[in-house]
């Protein structure tokens, strides 16, 4: 690997059409670029409103080329539903970090092919990662009263542990990114997942 | 200090044409290229309209042009085999003020029918070619294809991928974004340039020879759109698009011959990095466009026998060809081993939304089984399991003419099976009317259901001639497809409620059965536009003894648990679909008592 290409973060976010994952990445890759980092980010949103699986790829260091993650290359798994964690888990480095929102959606039935959604999923996570952080954003976000902030728990949870981006950044962009009927919100959910992985 | 600000290629480009003080745009949605339109309307300062088609856009781009202003056109890749006609005329009568027309090609087709390389239709029509590789040279290279088209009189391309439009990276611009306009040359008639009669276009067709030489001399001599970068000289990779990123970042040491300007190819710059090297590679995505051009001039290249000519390039796969091929100095790509292979898990492809007005007319078509010649938008999903229920799906209005020609042959098999054509409102103003007339004038009695969500809602909801919006949300000019219809020659016109399963099979029927065409109007608001519920959620009164019926909806409020099923209050909207169809009437939603079964 290039001196280049070690400098580099690169952080696969991955949920379901509709869920917030592109706004989330989108606000993870300005808090980077506000920080002086270079980005890339880049994913697919033609279905990305009709419950599909959506990926996003964040990647920032000094120089950033590609805007495509390398296969196996996702130094953090940053997903907003447990299958859709599993689904993507082979993309994580060994010793990458896996963040996933405790939530269960399953595919409309019918639709999704022969294979039942798994039975405990988060036990499978834990199993074959170890570290992984499951975290009840969703929940949190329901009590604060508004589910769709979920991401912004999330957010919170990936701010504690990526100190090259310091919290104010983060405050600033939530600040600047939502209406201000929803700004409050956002904000309490970001507060709420800094704090989850702090104790975590 | 120049302000660096995070932008998707799309935004760039719009960006960038804003920068060169265009004075008009125009588009039809299309992923990936529809942002581009939209920034531009949302910014303001410029004229943004949605066309109904892509022939219609490129037309009114290219009169902005001839009258003198700075216009640009964009479309996704299919589009322009649509403006193909008046694209491929309009390299021969040339240009006054600089005209862009924006190709978004979709490799991979992560949105899309086919994968056409759009390079090849700008080398049939004769004009110039920019790629860029990332937000920064989408916004320069727009600037530069505005030039570019006015000093040599052409028409030019900017070619971007699915890649470069949906992919953000930043861009240097100054603090005060707001640009002044290009003045708006004069316009002159000329005769001899602008009617393309066959006695003007045969010197035209001289002129568009000549000026292809001209740019390539200029391909040549633009080191900042075409650069050398030398390193080891043992490999030397000719480049462009998305691709040269990948290949920056697998063969750091690598000297590279950066095409930004892949046609017309500049012979005598690829001639001097060859002589530079000892081996040439090729990357780029889909055909082997400057491939074959670089063995034409007899030169050995390396590309598609290692690089896939299918679907979209990755670094992975840029770093296996070179391993392929033998080069050993390939790195990164691969990365570390993997934690674990991914088990077996249920896919999750995309569905119709909860309360979609299509999903009750899928359901219905599917349950008569009728052959239904399909169209392009959200309600292509309806072929999609558990509704499945269309049997084609081809380009834009392509429904409308196919149901037609389906029935005559089939009529002359003896085979008495009724043909239903369903298309979209967006789709219809698109260029389903033409299909329409075609079916009235021959005597055909197709029967076409028209799904009107009143918006073009797969890539995004933009308004459309059907919603009497504009694209810059001013009120515009409203067309009824009812009264359009009518005024074709269709007699039989209706209404009908598509969250009403009873009412849709029977006009089903009797337009089926009627020997004339007929047009059934099903409209239903997009679920994405007006997110205020139907009614409260629906409500289980029974234990769910698990039948299943439910779940042939396909709808994503509905979940399978141990066999029964689960309503989720979160996103059920109230259609109440499932109550219509429920057999144990376990169903209701409060205020839709007139669906429940008798």
């Amino acid at each position: 690997m290039s001196a280049e290409q070690s400098s580099i973060r690169n952080v696969l976010l991955v949920g379901l059409g509709g869920h917030g994952v592109l706004s989330l990445s989108r606000i993870i890759a300005e808090g980077a670029l506000e920080a002086g980092f270079d980005v890339r980010k880049s994913e697919i949103h033609g279905m990305s409103q009709r419950r599909g699986s959506v990926v996003s790829e964040v990647r920032y260091g000094d120089v950033v080329r590609s805007p495509l993650i390398p296969g196996r290359g996702a130094d953090m798994l940053l997903s907003l539903e447990l299958l859709e964690a599993l689904r993507h888990l082979h993309r994580l480095r060994p010793d990458g970090v896996l963040l996933v929102n405790d939530q269960r959606i399953t595919p409309a039935p019918t639709g999704s092919g022969p294979v039942d959604y798994p039975e405990d999923a988060a036990g499978r996570l834990r199993e074959i990662a170890p570290g992984a952080r499951i975290v009840p954003a969703h929940d949190i976000a329901v009590e604060l009263g508004e589910p769709r902030a979920t991401n912004m728990v999330m957010l919170g949870a990936f701010a504690a542990i990526t100190p090259e981006i310091e919290l104010k950044v983060w405050e600033q962009i939530i600040e600047t990114a939502f209406r201000p009927a929803v700004r409050p919100v956002n904000l309490a959910a970001f507060q709420r997942g800094l704090e989850l992985a702090t104790r975590a | 200090m120049p302000n660096r600000i995070l932008l998707s290629g799309n935004e760039a480009i719009a960006e960038g044409a804003l920068e060169a003080g265009a004075h008009f745009a125009c588009a039809y949605p299309g992923t990936p290229s529809t942002e581009i339109l939209e920034t531009l309307s949302r910014r303001g300062g410029i004229r943004s309209e949605w066309a109904p088609n892509e022939k219609v856009a490129y037309e009114a781009a290219y009169g902005a042009s001839l009258g003198g202003a700075r216009a640009l056109v964009s479309m996704k890749h299919v589009g322009v085999n649509v403006a193909a006609d008046p694209l491929f005329s309009s390299s021969y009568s040339g240009v006054n003020g600089g005209l862009v027309l924006v190709s978004a090609d979709d490799p991979a087709m992560h949105s899309s029918q086919n994968e056409q390389d759009n390079r090849q239709l700008a080398r049939a029509a004769k004009i110039p070619v920019l790629e860029p590789s990332d937000s920064q040279e989408a916004k320069d290279f727009t600037l530069r294809a505005f030039s570019i088209s006015e000093r040599f009189d052409t028409p030019v391309m900017l070619r971007v991928t699915t890649r470069i439009c949906h992919s953000m990276s930043p861009v240097e611009t100054e603090r005060d974004r707001s640009w002044p306009k290009a003045p708006i040359r004069d316009y002159d008639r000329n005769f001899r340039k602008h009617v393309l009669l066959p006695a003007n276009a045969r010197p035209r067709h001289v002129f568009v020879e000549r000026r292809m030489e001209e740019l390539e001399q200029f391909a040549n001599g633009e080191r900042d759109l075409n650069r050398i970068e030398w390193g080891d000289r043992t490999v030397g990779v000719i480049t462009s698009g998305v691709a040269y990123q990948y290949v920056r970042e697998t063969m750091p040491d690598a000297s590279i011959l950066k095409l930004g300007m892949p046609h017309p190819m500049p012979r005598d710059l690829v001639r001097e990095f060859a002589a530079g090297v000892d081996e040439i590679y090729v990357v780029e995505e889909l055909d082997p466009f400057i491939e074959l051009q670089v063995r034409a001039l007899g030169i050995p290249a390396i590309g598609k026998e290692v690089f896939p000519l299918t679907g979209e390039l990755n670094p992975d796969l840029v770093e296996r060809g070179f391993r392929l091929s033998g080069s050993g100095t390939a790195s990164g790509g691969t990365g570390p081993e993997t934690v674990v292979a991914a088990p077996p898990l249920p896919v999750r492809p995309p569905v119709l939304c909860a309360g979609c007005g299509h999903r009750g007319v899928f359901y219905t078509l599917s349950k008569l089984g009728l052959i239904v010649t399909g169209d392009i938008g959200c309600y292509t999903l309806g072929a999609l399991r558990p509704l499945e229920s269309m049997d084609t799906c081809l380009c834009m209005g392509a429904s409308i003419g196919m149901a037609h020609g389906m029935e005559a042959a089939l009529r002359a098999n003896g085979d008495e099976r009724r043909v239903v054509g369903v298309i979209g409102d967006s789709t219809f103003m698109h260029s389903g009317i033409t299909g329409l007339i075609n079916t009235v004038y021959n005597g055909g009695s197709s029967t076409i259901l028209v799904l009107d969500n009143g918006t073009t809602a797969m890539t995004g909801r933009q308004d459309h001639p059907g919603t009497g919006v504009t694209a810059s949300g001013e009120p515009g000019g409203l067309v009824d497809i009812a009264a359009l219809c009518r005024a074709i020659g269709i007699r039989r016109v209706r209404d009908v409620d598509p969250y009403d399963l009873e009412a849709l099979e029977a006009a089903l029927d009797e337009e089926l059965s009627a020997d004339e065409p007929s047009v059934i109007i099903c409209r239903a608001v997009c679920r994405l536009v007006d997110r205020t519920p139907i009614a409260p959620s629906v409500r289980l009164d029974i234990e769910c003894p698990g039948c299943g019926t439910c779940f042939e909806l396909g709808c994503p409020a509905i979940e399978a648990r141990d066999g029964a099923a689960v309503f989720d209050p979160e996103i059920c909207c109230g259609c109440g679909l499932c109550v219509q169809i429920c057999p144990f009437c376990g169903l209701h939603v409060e205020g839709r008592e007139e669906l429940e079964p008798a």
